[in-house]
């Protein structure tokens, strides 16, 4: 309106060759500017005079020319105006402000963007169809989804042919939750388009596995693949393997998506989690260093990394790792567990119980963390602390023999024998596997004069070494070995059939002794505290050598803390499996913590 | 701050007001004096006082009156007249206007589009009176809903939005005589050399328009040179090579995908597919760098393939590629809306500026008489201008890298001595303390189990659950003393069965407390709904204590209580003040 008042008032018209040759001040700009625009306006009114091929370049031509020449010859155009009785009214083109709408929207300045769109809709009467859509998309960025949904709805009203407009109607559905709406209209939508979208197929695919429609989805997000290759679909089309328990498929998808995305950090993760969750720990390493290389802070992979590296008793490596992504995540229990057990493998055992308990701060029932804590106490021959740490992890996860065996170690040293023989009895019932449950308990029974018992503890742990050295392939800890070799020796009867298996084993066994000379040297002053000494030696006075194989109890826990490496790399897949899901796991675990402070 | 070592700040004016973007600047020597301008379109308020400015050094050099919100300007050499002084076209609604020597020169109107010819032949007859307002408003009203609201023209558009048959009426009055035409908007603009590839060579203009077209055209005459078409509204245009030999525009659109457009195509052909809307497009030697609206910096090469992807900490406002040529580098400055700058050699960031406001718009290139200028155009319509140090350097190394953490030592809480004096103490007397604590749980859970059963034998707790009278109930005390309100809140916790004959009874120390109504008859308890009985309690004691009150709730004429609640009273004010 304002912009008619101006040309009417810059009525006399001269022609703008006038102007260029009377040019004096700058002063004069802003009239002359006008008036050029008054005399292009004919310009333009004449050059509407042919619509027959507006679109034709050739027939614009000659006109464009005469425009230019009318534009140099003065009293033709002025004679015109004056002619013709009235102008002919301007009108403002509806889509002349979209262009502004969405480059303020794509800044993000969506103060600016909706006063200029309450402008638009005022002057329009809400009839601007990209107006009401990008008003639409910041409703939703603002998370008013309902009201978002209402206003595309509007627009497809305005324009019921664009496929957009349903496109983005069912995404708001889809926000909304309402899934097999969303569903239709995306159909709807696919109905209308002549050539396949990407997006369209991606959104369907999520739409049908919230709707757990898994065949559906996976079909979708293939036919997604095959138009673009996008991040997301590879993602969600692993997350359908996933749910559906195929591994393999989800690792094949990653594999896939890496190609396509060598340089992503994120989906280089993903892959090594996954391998590791299969137990491929070479691939899984590679992909989670080739993750480090591109983005070095990324704590997912810093974490699973790390618990690699302890694994393989690369503990200052892994530590150096853990500090690095301790800046970013100072609060995450897992990170602080295995720091923790890093101390520990490098027999720090302060700095690991500081740890340990700043995680258990953290995390007040992970069992793995009190599990580890009455480890390290154990260790540390506080028994009494260890024993409270045990029996928490106890509470918290009942059926890990574990747990009872070293609960039942705890037991044995304060003396309570009655309730470490349960313990000892629960830890071989729920652990069905791990030979050196039954080897600790031998030793104990053979400990308070139940030769028998330890006799069956003795053949049970030859039975599970067996087998274990047949499902792994590996051989156990040479420890474990010698000391059960100790033991059936002491034990006599059966003693010869256990020598000639583990005979060689044996032999290799004791060469490694000799390369790995830390191991007996740490072992004595660790279980001769002195006053304990004198007990131990009485009560096992009758039993030659007994002195001896007592402390294998403490020779174990090494072996041990093998098997809880293991379960740390475990730890920290699957919380950092949650951690993918969603971050809120932390939250809500410091309001627990607050809720027990309190 | 690092910005001061490479960047001299030549000029800022915080008072400017300015409201431009990247597109709406330009820099060029306008008058052939060797001197480079910047030449801004300013938006104004965005409704009105649209200007053209021209900056000579410091100063603002003159204004031209703009008359609507200008898309873009860029300057071009349109002739091969002596001296080589380049003309400047502001691009601005459905027009070019073309400014010599910052006069206006010529207007170059957008081709209209076709008009639908059922819409046509509706205005046609309207005006011949063959149809009458309501007529035409049906008519028009249905094909909307045939084509949509921007197949139509303007003219049918707002007719449409006319709310009632006198405005219409009106409204077909003053158009009827005229001819209907559909025009569009400009949305981008850019130059495309012609024949030569130097700098004062002769340009094309390259137009995107809001129809989803890109139109070049001829410098000389103004026609059309070729039309091409996209499936999206164009946003950004980067636009590189010769008209008449071989050239490339790639375009990126409102959709969110990237097309190419080449010599020789009439449609644009999708080149890379965002999931986010672009926020800046800049091509640099065979790399596409396209900044997103979810904070990433992606780059692709001329085929589409994904060279690499960052984050960036923050929303993208604007993007310039700053082309350094002493140092033949390309870097490309990001606006964050964090009031920084940054600036990247391909995806290792280089540099940052710190402004104090958020910058809208940037340009890059020769002001004045210095080569490496940056011009910064502020949110708040400040001017800023920095000088790149003939000095400075951009190499990768000298960013802070990611061994910055390593450094960095862990926080690993500390021991004390007494930490170390009671793992001493507690190795020496593990099995001791062990006992200890155990015989001292045992007598902690059975005195537990004994105040439990006790408490349920005397039904002193406040919730029953006993099969024929479940209740449970909550009293609070109101007041500040010395009379208090005691409020019990009683309700049937039963799923259907209503609990009769229910009576209510406080019992207290008649030295220290009178109760205005020891015994409430409480009324039929229908499951679910909360009765409330409120008493007045009066503390008639002279020594300020306080005590407890007991509630009671009886039924019928038993002996025993259903539920106790044991209320401790505050201290009353009065005794507390005296």
């Amino acid at each position: 309106m304002y912009k008619l008042g101006e040309q009417q008032q810059a009525g006399t018209i001269q022609p703008i060759l006038c102007v260029m040759n009377c040019s004096k001040k700058t002063d004069t700009v802003e009239i002359r500017s006008n008036n050029s625009v008054a005399s292009f306006k004919e310009d333009t009114a004449t050059m509407a005079e042919a619509p027959s091929s507006p679109m034709n370049p050739v027939a614009e031509t000659p006109e464009s020319h005469v425009n230019g020449m009318t534009a140099t010859v003065p009293p033709g155009s002025a004679i015109k105006t004056k002619s013709r009785p009235r102008k002919a009214p301007e009108l403002q083109t509806v889509e002349r402000r979209n262009w502004l709408i969405h480059l303020h929207y794509v800044r993000k300045e969506f103060d600016v963007c909706k006063q200029l769109i309450r402008e638009q809709l005022e002057e329009t009467r809400g009839m601007c169809e990209y107006a009401n859509y990008v008003q639409g998309l910041i409703l939703r960025q603002e998370g008013k989804i309902q009201e978002s949904f209402e206003l595309f709805q509007l627009c497809n009203i305005l324009n019921p042919s664009s496929v957009e407009n349903i496109k983005q109607m069912a995404r708001a559905l889809f926000l909304l939750g309402k899934h097999r709406l969303a569903v239709e209209a995306y159909l709807q939508a696919e109905m209308k388009l002549d050539k396949p979208d990407w997006e369209l197929h991606h959104n369907l695919g999520v739409c049908y596995m919230h709707l757990k429609d898994h065949e559906g989805a996976r079909e979708q997000l293939l036919y997604a693949l095959e138009q673009n290759k996008h991040q997301q679909t590879f993602a969600s089309l692993a997350k359908i393997y996933l749910l559906e328990n195929d591994i393999p498929s989800a690792i094949n998808t990653y594999r896939a998506a890496i190609e396509y995305f060598p340089e992503n950090a994120e989906l280089h993760t993903t892959l090594g989690l996954l391998y590791m969750q299969i137990g491929k720990y070479q691939p899984a390493f590679e992909h989670l260093g080739t993750t480090l290389t591109f983005d070095p802070t990324n704590t997912r992979a810093i974490l699973a990394a790390g618990s690699m590296m302890q694994s393989h008793q690369d503990f200052d490596v892994a530590l150096t790792k853990y500090r690095v992504a301790a800046q970013s995540i100072p609060e995450s229990p897992p990170l602080w567990n295995n720091i923790a057990m890093c101390f520990f493998g490098k027999k720090k055992y302060v700095a690991a119980i500081s740890c340990l308990k700043r995680a258990n701060y953290l995390a007040p029932f992970d069992w793995k963390i009190l599990y580890n804590l009455g480890l390290v106490h154990l260790t540390m021959q506080q028994y009494t602390s260890a024993f409270h740490f045990l029996s928490a992890a106890v509470n918290l996860r009942p059926t890990k023999g574990h747990i009872f065996m070293l609960l039942a170690i705890a037991l044995t040293y304060l003396d309570d024998e009655e309730n470490a023989r349960q313990a000892y009895e629960q830890a071989v019932t729920l652990e069905a596997r791990d030979p050196s449950v039954c080897l600790n308990y031998a030793i104990f029974l053979k400990n308070h004069d139940d030769k028998e018992g330890a006799l069956r503890m003795i053949n049970e742990f030859e039975v599970r070494m067996v087998k274990f050295r047949q499902s792994t392939g590996a051989d156990l800890d040479t420890e474990v070995i010698e000391n059960g070799a100790k033991l059936a020796m002491l034990l006599g009867v059966d003693g010869s059939a256990f020598h000639k298996k583990s005979s060689h084993t044996r032999l290799r066994a004791d060469d490694e002794a000799n390369q790995e000379p830390a191991k007996p040297v740490n072992e004595p002053p660790s279980n001769s505290p002195p006053p304990n000494e004198d007990e131990e030696i009485s009560a096992n006075n009758n039993l030659p050598g007994a002195g001896i194989i007592l402390p294998l109890d403490h020779s174990i826990d090494p072996a041990e803390t093998e098997n809880l490496d293991k379960m740390e790399s475990e730890l920290a897949v699957t919380t950092h499996m949650h951690f993918k899901d969603e971050e809120p796991v932390m939250p809500s675990g410091d309001s627990l913590e607050k809720d027990l402070n309190n | 701050m690092a910005d001061n070592e490479r960047w001299l700040t030549a000029h800022h004016d915080p008072l400017a007001a300015l409201y431009t973007f990247s597109s709406c600047m330009a820099l060029a020597d306008l008058h052939g004096d060797g001197e480079a301008k910047l030449i801004i379109a300013d938006l104004g308020t965005g409704a009105y006082n649209m200007k053209l400015k021209v900056y000579k050094g410091t100063n603002l050099m003159s204004e031209n009156t703009l008359i609507d919100l200008p898309t873009g300007v860029i300057t071009f050499h349109m002739d091969t007249t002596e001296p080589r002084v380049p003309a400047v076209a502001v691009a601005s609604g459905s027009y070019i206007y073309i400014y010599k020597n910052l006069r206006p020169y010529f207007k170059f109107t957008l081709p209209t589009l076709e008009v639908n010819p059922a819409e046509f032949d509706a205005w046609g007859q309207a005006r011949d009176e063959l149809l009458d307002v309501s007529m035409l408003y049906e008519i028009l009203d249905s094909l909307r809903q045939e084509v949509g609201e921007c197949g139509l023209t303007t003219r049918s558009q707002r007719f449409l939005m006319c709310p009632d048959h006198a405005s219409q009426t009106a409204f077909l009055e003053q158009h009827k005589g005229f001819i209907l035409k559909r025009q569009t908007v400009v949305t981008c603009v850019s130059t495309l050399k012609k024949s030569h590839a130097e700098d004062d060579a002769i340009s094309c203009l390259v137009l995107g328009t809001e129809s989803a077209n890109i139109f070049i055209l001829d410098p000389e005459a103004f026609t059309i040179l070729n039309s091409m078409s996209l499936p999206s509204v164009p946003v950004f245009l980067s636009v590189t090579g010769l008209y008449d030999v071989e050239y490339r525009i790639i375009v990126a659109c409102r959709n969110g995908q990237i097309y190419t457009l080449k010599r020789g195509t009439k449609i644009g052909r999708p080149t890379a597919e965002l999931t986010s809307q672009p926020v800046g497009l800049i091509r640099r030697d065979k790399t596409i760098i396209v900044a997103t609206m979810d904070h990433h910096l992606h780059s692709f090469n001329n085929k589409g393939k994904r060279l690499w992807c960052i984050r960036l900490p923050g929303a993208v406002l604007c993007l310039e590629c700053l082309e350094v040529r002493t140092l033949s580098l390309t870097l490309v400055a990001l606006a964050l809306a964090d009031n920084r700058v940054l600036i990247y050699r391909d995806k290792h960031l280089v540099d940052t500026i710190h402004t104090e406001d958020r910058v809208a718009a940037m340009r890059f290139g020769r002001f004045g008489r210095e080569d490496n200028t940056l011009v910064l155009v502020l949110k708040g319509g400040g001017l800023v201008v920095k000088i790149l140090k003939r000095t400075a350097r951009f190499d990768i190394q000298d960013t802070d890298g990611p061994a910055q953490g390593l450094v960095v030592k862990l926080n690993i809480p500390k021991k004390t001595k007494l930490f170390v004096d009671q793992t001493m103490r507690e190795r020496e007397n593990c099995v001791l303390m062990h006992r200890v604590f155990q015989h001292d749980l045992y007598r902690l859970r059975l005195s537990t189990a004994r105040s439990y059963v006790q408490a349920l034998e005397t039904s002193s707790n406040p919730i029953s659950l006993s099969q024929t009278e479940p209740l449970k109930l909550s009293a609070q005390v109101l007041g500040l003393g010395p009379t208090f309100k005691l409020r019990v809140e009683l309700q049937n916790t039963s799923p259907s069965s209503p609990s009769l004959h229910l009576a209510v009874i406080f019992h207290c120390d008649d030295r220290v407390y009178s109760v205005n109504k020891s015994y409430i008859q409480i009324p039929i308890l229908v499951p679910g709904i909360i009765h409330v009985a409120e008493t007045l309690v009066t503390c008639v004691s002279e020594l300020g204590i306080s005590d407890t009150v007991r509630v009671f709730v009886v039924k019928g004429k038993a002996s025993r209580p259903l539920l106790t609640a044991l209320i401790n009273m505050p201290v009353a004010e009065v005794f507390m003040a005296a």
